[in-house]
């Protein structure tokens, strides 16, 4: 950590020149990311989509102009940095809560260029981007690869596999180094750490662990975050437990209505309940749901506290940057006297 | 002489009958004691006895989950095995089933519709307290009705039962290709919600739900069960059924609308359960050696209740904490037991070559 901040203290002293790029970056490993890292002169991003056994190096001789992201999750990255302006283009606009970013689109200087994450590639050749940032699920690297032809570089951002919510968070980093602004994101990326590990500390001490599921069932199967997911990481440094703590999975686990009812019946949050905005809703959906104590209790979070004018949900836009935000929620939540002057940002009880 | 016959011939499918009730209780109370989470034998003793419970977390689940559940596998699989008949013997073609006519992608269409298009008017809804989940049944019914509305003027109109066939498989490819449009300009979210959809469930119905649509399948059934004799007259073939005294018309017409409501009914409470409705009749003309349908009938709802039971214990995966979608388990079970049965037999003379 010492050595980190020596680092940014080095670049902070230097008036960077727009002509020689990255100069101030140092070789250095990341904190917390594991899917990236920045070298001495260039980008290594490690597995660029899942099962990706080979890194790809990504090299910049100008800073990007016009640029095109391709997830909502890469927008709050781009605003922490203050690169608005260089967004260009933007696939499916109706997923967008940032209020900047979407003025900026209703006036016509970012161009819609696919929907839901499909690119259309003429849109995209007429935005005129000088970089893509795209990321890929697997399989569907064929429109990519058709961009690459059209002569558009494409950088590939795979946050999405961070196994840990700082480590996703780090990617401020990715950016930083594409747009040369690494000490700005630095100085970000450590200040939201510090906010981190003091609200964490803050809960180190609880005698009382409150008991926390989430999730709604879908058809015959219930998702929730398996024990060693980043979701569950939170609720255990938020001074709560986990009812999966003990699971061993850190992707999701796809369980029936009966366990789930055996095993959280009993617990006494229930955060995370998808788009459901009231317990009507809920019941609405399934009667069996009033058996669990924390519906009968009324202790039930959504995550749809800010949600645009035009339906984006600013919780799956911008929470994966701010983790800082999500974990004070989560304390307030199982612990408010911890924070006795927080207003949750994203999270909500619903009535 | 020829009564002695006709006794012990009574006699043996009185046993058959018999035997197929005690294995489908049998299968009832183990699918209610299997599940993802282990419950000890006493407690589902106890409460098959109706004691009082030990524990009330099992005591619920097997009231609110399993039985529930065990009660829809039962007339699902009864329910799309008798559309499968119905609509075989109709079309005269071992290879049509209770979605031949476009049913189940009629229902799709309209599930997908509330899915991907339904964020206002779902909000409609809820504000007139009708619950999500009706919402899902009505767009799904009033899909599958609306294919069915249109076959049956289809049929009025159309003498030939192999052109109605066609129009059906047209209105199922123009449905799913709605469908697909729709999925094309939907979120992720959405799409995995309707994905969910159609890998079918069981075990969403509650109590409320299941009296519904328990009393619509009951009588689709009896209904079934009358239409017996004319299934019989029509695998004899159209001509032999007019002369017998069988309105052609308004037969098909019944059957129609018989298997639309029972295979409507069941894909908007269940999704679509693929397979089922094919295989069944299969199994029980080869296993049963008849293809006389009063007989057939009822053997179907039975040994369709008793797979469907049996397919719903496997899908529970006991034991481990997941389950498997049932419309994966019905066709991954189901078809190597078709595929030994007409190995067996070696053909399916039964086919309607007349």
């Amino acid at each position: 950590m010492a050595f980190f901040c020596f680092c940014v203290l080095l670049g902070c002293s230097k008036n960077k020149p727009t002509d020689r790029l990255h100069e101030t970056v140092s070789s250095q490993s990341m904190d917390y990311a594991t899917k990236f890292n920045i070298q001495e002169d260039h980008l290594r991003v490690m597995e660029p989509w899942p099962g990706s056994s080979s890194a790809i190096e990504y090299r910049f001789e100008n800073i990007p102009q016009r640029v095109v992201v391709t997830s909502t999750t890469h927008l709050p990255y781009l605003e922490l940095l203050g690169l608005e302006d260089k967004l260009v283009g933007f696939v499916g606009a109706n997923n967008i809560y940032s209020e900047k970013i979407y003025n900026r689109l209703k006036s016509g200087k970012i161009i819609e260029v696919g929907i839901n994450g499909k690119i259309n590639l003429e849109l995209l050749l007429a935005s005129q981007p000088d970089l893509v940032i795209a990321f890929d699920l697997g399989g569907e690297s064929s429109t990519l690869d058709k961009i690459v032809e059209a002569g558009i570089p494409i950088v590939y951002n795979s946050d999405f596999l961070e196994e840990t919510a700082l480590g996703r968070a780090e990617w401020i980093k990715f950016f930083g180094y594409i747009f040369d602004e690494s000490n700005l994101a630095d100085s970000i990326f450590t200040g939201m750490v510090e906010r981190y590990h003091q609200l964490k500390n803050l809960t180190q001490n609880v005698t009382e662990r409150p008991s926390v599921f989430s999730g709604v069932v879908y058809g015959d199967a219930w998702f929730l975050p398996g024990g060693k997911n980043w979701s569950a990481q939170f609720i255990k440094d938020a001074g709560g437990s986990y009812v999966w703590e003990d699971n061993l999975t850190s992707g999701w686990l796809e369980l029936s209505f009966e366990t789930v009812l055996d095993r959280a019946r009993e617990a006494q949050f229930w955060i995370g309940v998808a788009s459901i905005n009231t317990r009507a809703e809920l019941m609405a959906q399934d009667t069996r749901y009033e058996l669990f104590e924390a519906y009968q209790e009324q202790r039930i979070y959504n995550y749809n506290k800010r949600i645009g004018n035009n339906g984006g949900f600013d919780f799956f836009e911008s929470a994966y940057a701010r983790p800082d935000l999500v974990l004070a929620d989560l304390i307030g939540i199982l612990h408010p006297e911890l924070l006795p002057d927080h207003p949750t940002y994203y999270f909500q009880k619903i009535p | 002489m020829i009564t002695q016959y006709f006794d012990t011939s009574i006699k043996k499918w009185r046993q058959l009958f018999v035997g197929m009730g005690v294995l489908l209780i049998a299968l009832f109370a183990l699918n209610i004691s299997l599940g993802s989470v282990a419950i000890p034998l006493s407690s589902v003793i106890d409460f098959i006895l109706l004691r009082p419970p030990v524990d009330n977390s099992w005591h619920l689940i097997m009231a609110k989950f399993r039985l529930p559940k065990a009660l829809t596998a039962i007339l699902v699989g009864g329910g799309l095995g008798i559309c499968g008949l119905q609509m075989q013997t109709l079309f005269r073609n071992p290879m049509a089933g209770p979605f031949i006519l476009g049913i189940s992608s009629g229902s799709g269409l309209g599930v997908a519709l509330v899915i991907f298009l339904g964020v206002e008017a779902g909000l409609l809804f809820e504000l007139s307290g009708i619950a999500r989940s009706w919402i899902m049944v009505c767009a799904a019914a009033l899909g599958s009705f609306g294919v069915l509305l249109a076959i049956i003027l289809a049929s009025v109109r159309l003498k030939d039962s192999v052109t109605l066939l066609i129009l059906g498989l047209m209105l199922g490819a123009a449905s799913s290709a709605l469908i697909s449009v729709l999925q094309y300009f939907s979120q992720a979210t959405n799409i995995q919600a309707y994905m969910m959809w159609s890998f079918g469930s069981l075990g969403s119905l509650s109590w409320n739900e299941l009296m519904i649509f328990s009393v619509i399948i009951i009588i689709g059934m009896i209904m079934s069960i009358g239409l017996s004799k004319s299934l019989n007259a029509l695998l004899l073939g159209a001509s032999y059924a007019e002369s017998m005294g069988v309105d052609l018309k308004i037969i098909r017409l019944l059957i129609i609308i018989n298997t639309s409501i029972l295979a409507g009914t069941i894909t908007a409470f269940c999704g679509p359960i693929a397979f089922f409705g094919l295989a069944m009749p299969h199994i029980a003309r080869m296993l049963f050696n008849t293809t006389n349908h009063l007989l057939l009938t009822p053997l179907i709802i039975l040994i369709g209740g008793i797979l469907m039971l049996l397919f719903d214990t496997v899908s529970q995966l006991p034991g481990i904490e997941a389950t498997l979608p049932i419309n994966a388990v019905t066709a991954l079970l189901g078809a190597p037991f078709v595929v030994y049965l007409l190995l067996r037999k070696r053909n399916i003379h039964y086919t309607f070559d007349k």
